[in-house]
């Protein structure tokens, strides 16, 4: 064990004692960030949390996780900011400090992420309409992404897979496009690592693209729609509005049944305009990047009864790609919690990601990407209403990959104010 | 008159003869200022109930504490969930009382307490489900309720080691009768950080002044 991760064991335990007789100030901190005006009915709070969460990896580092090193150490503070006015209007923003969106060996950087309003014309939430900038309505990850309630530190495999897609340029080739998946045995971590920041996942974590959503309930029914400026794969610096115009709108949908408080089952749908404007160049006379789209279609359905909750979800994503046609692929996950006791839970996630195959140049047909399976297990210990480890041990079997198996450990510690 | 309706008519007549024989304490507490009315966290879910949540106006707790026999059978109170709330907010009950804790709302709730008087967690239960979940009290002291999908709901248990209690009206005054003559002392919970008491001697069919500042 080296140097930095005693040291962060160290920190974790540390704060463990204090953080178990700290309820009481949590409490009143809570009050304290707390505001209200015109006879409450406009209040606004303050809330947060702070992870201290470090990974043991191989290389190429997996998913989402940005260092060409073994060992990644990533503080992360987040603050939210909820305001109700009246029945009708509530607001939110969320503002990270952090070392990057995905956990990466850059340095420290403040960033606001989401920030939104919404207005509900009726009680009986209906009807609501949101603008501004926040996560996705596909699919049902979303709900539990944030540190505290995700029984997991990672994202499911969709959420951060990457494809050989690149958003910056379209392949000239189905080979090329090969080469970009690194599907091919001269593939090295070293060039793989170099390349993993052109590369998108078939959505990108939370999606907090900017936009408007109109989403409410009917019955059993709710449901969701949303027109944003980037497609569910885009990198998070296209999210903002000023960075992407607005002649490619990327339009969502989710369709929602509830039979009971027990079930829950969804559809959603995605089509979008996934490459950048440095793509234009790149294009076949006469065509636009609204001609190339990112098209999903995702299932979803969640189950929860006492101790136990069950997760899954299907996603089938289409990149049109010019000169080639189009490159499919397939990801789903299934997920399990368990509360062993009120302060003590495990889970365990199936992530699988499958991908068409596209001509190879040498008369035959090749998969366009690297199919993988991974198993996640986590176990989390709740030491306070306001405290929690959570651990972390994912297998990742990538057979054309260079290592075949990769082993990744991860750690967190969340205190939530 | 047969003897049997003449001993219930004697015995009505003697009612509120025994009833004025035990003692009452009135009075107030000063209570705090009333929190803000807490924001329900939204930015991810659609909740179908309103946003304005009732304002949680603190109340005290008054006992008699003194050497009182636990019940002989359990008694049986409830602590709803509706309208994204707990209901009451503040429950005080006497030590080996059982709770239970019915959904009223058309959604789960995931009661939960890590409080060192009593740690458990209910799991999520439907509003329809049957038994409806509870747990015994066995152990005396502060327990704090949380809901583990709705951050925002806050519930308080007292347990206490005495059958004799009473929750303030929002306005600080309380009213604690039924009680028997002795020497006591007369406890104000008011806070986790906050409990005032006073010594207090009751005699027969009394009604003492008690106000705590």
């Amino acid at each position: 064990m080296n140097s930095r991760r005693v040291r962060l064991l160290g920190l974790l335990l540390a704060l463990l004692p204090a953080a178990r007789g700290a309820e009481d100030f949590f409490e009143r901190l809570d009050q304290a960030l707390t505001v209200s005006a015109f006879d409450d009915r406009a209040r606004a709070r303050l809330s947060g949390t702070l992870d201290l969460e470090g990974y043991a990896l191989s290389q190429p580092s997996p998913g989402l996780l940005y260092t060409a090193g073994h060992a990644l150490f990533n503080p992360r503070l987040s603050t939210f900011l909820d305001v109700q006015l009246g029945d009708q209007f509530y607001a939110f923003a969320q503002a990270r400090a952090d070392r990057g969106f995905d956990p990466s060996d850059e340095s420290f950087e403040p960033r606001l992420d989401e920030y939104a309003v919404r207005f509900t014309p009726s009680r009986d939430g209906r009807f609501n309409v949101q603008v501004g900038k926040f996560a996705t309505v596909v699919g049902h990850w979303v709900s539990r992404h944030g540190s505290w309630d995700n029984p997991f530190i990672t994202a499911p495999l969709p959420y951060e897979h990457l494809t050989g897609i690149w958003d910056i340029a379209p392949p000239r080739s189905a080979l090329q496009l090969q080469n970009w998946a690194h599907v091919l045995p001269t593939s090295s971590p070293a060039l793989e690592y170099a390349e993993k920041p052109r590369r998108t996942p078939v959505i990108w974590g939370p999606s907090y693209a900017s936009g408007i959503s109109v989403f409410g309930h009917a019955g059993k029914f709710d449901y969701a729609a949303e027109l944003k400026n980037a497609a569910l794969s885009s990198h998070p610096e296209v999210w903002t509005a000023r960075r992407i115009p607005w002649a490619d709108p990327t339009v969502s949908a989710r369709l929602g049944y509830r039979p009971n408080a027990m079930w829950n089952l969804g559809f959603s749908a995605s089509s979008g305009a996934y490459l950048r404007p440095s793509a234009d160049p790149l294009l076949p006379p006469g065509q636009n990047r609204g001609d190339y789209r990112e098209t999903v279609l995702a299932q979803d359905v969640a189950f929860a009864w006492h101790h136990v909750q069950l997760w899954s979800e299907i996603y089938h994503a289409r990149f049109e790609i010019p000169r080639i046609g189009h490159a499919d692929t397939t990801a789903y996950y299934v997920e399990a919690k368990y509360k062993f006791t009120p302060r003590f839970f495990g889970a365990m996630r199936w992530n699988q990601q499958l991908f068409a195959t596209l001509p190879d140049g040498k008369g035959g047909r090749a998969a366009w990407g690297r199919e993988v399976w991974r198993i996640d297990f986590a176990p989390t210990y709740r030491f306070t209403p306001q405290t929690q480890l959570k651990l972390q041990s994912s297998l990742l079997h990538d057979p054309s990959g260079p290592q075949g198996h990769s082993l990744t450990h991860a750690a967190q510690f969340t205190l939530r104010f | 008159m047969t003897s049997r309706p003449l001993a219930l008519f004697l015995a009505a007549l003697a009612l509120p003869a025994l009833a004025s024989a035990e003692s009452v304490i009135e009075g107030r507490v000063a209570l705090p200022k009333t929190h803000a009315a807490p924001v329900m966290n939204k930015r991810y879910e659609i909740v179908t109930k309103g946003g304005v949540l009732a304002t949680n106006p603190p109340l005290a707790v008054v006992y008699l504490e003194g050497a009182f026999s636990p019940p002989a059978t359990p008694p049986v109170v409830q602590m709803a969930q509706k309208d994204l709330t707990f209901l009451p907010l503040l429950l005080p009950v006497q030590v080996g009382t059982k709770v239970e804790f019915p959904n009223f709302d058309d959604q789960y709730h995931n009661i939960f307490s890590y409080s060192p008087a009593k740690r458990f967690d209910l799991g999520r239960y439907r509003p329809d489900e049957k038994p409806v979940p509870s747990q015994m009290f066995p152990t005396a002291g502060l327990v704090t309720l949380r809901c583990d999908i709705h951050e925002h709901m806050r519930g308080l248990i007292l347990v206490l080691p005495t059958p004799h209690f009473v929750v303030t009206e929002p306005d600080g005054r309380f009213r604690l009768g039924g009680l028997p003559a002795g020497r006591y002392i007369l406890k104000a919970w008011i806070n986790s950080q906050t409990t005032l008491e006073r010594p207090v001697e009751l005699t027969a069919d009394s009604v003492l002044h008690m106000d705590f500042p």
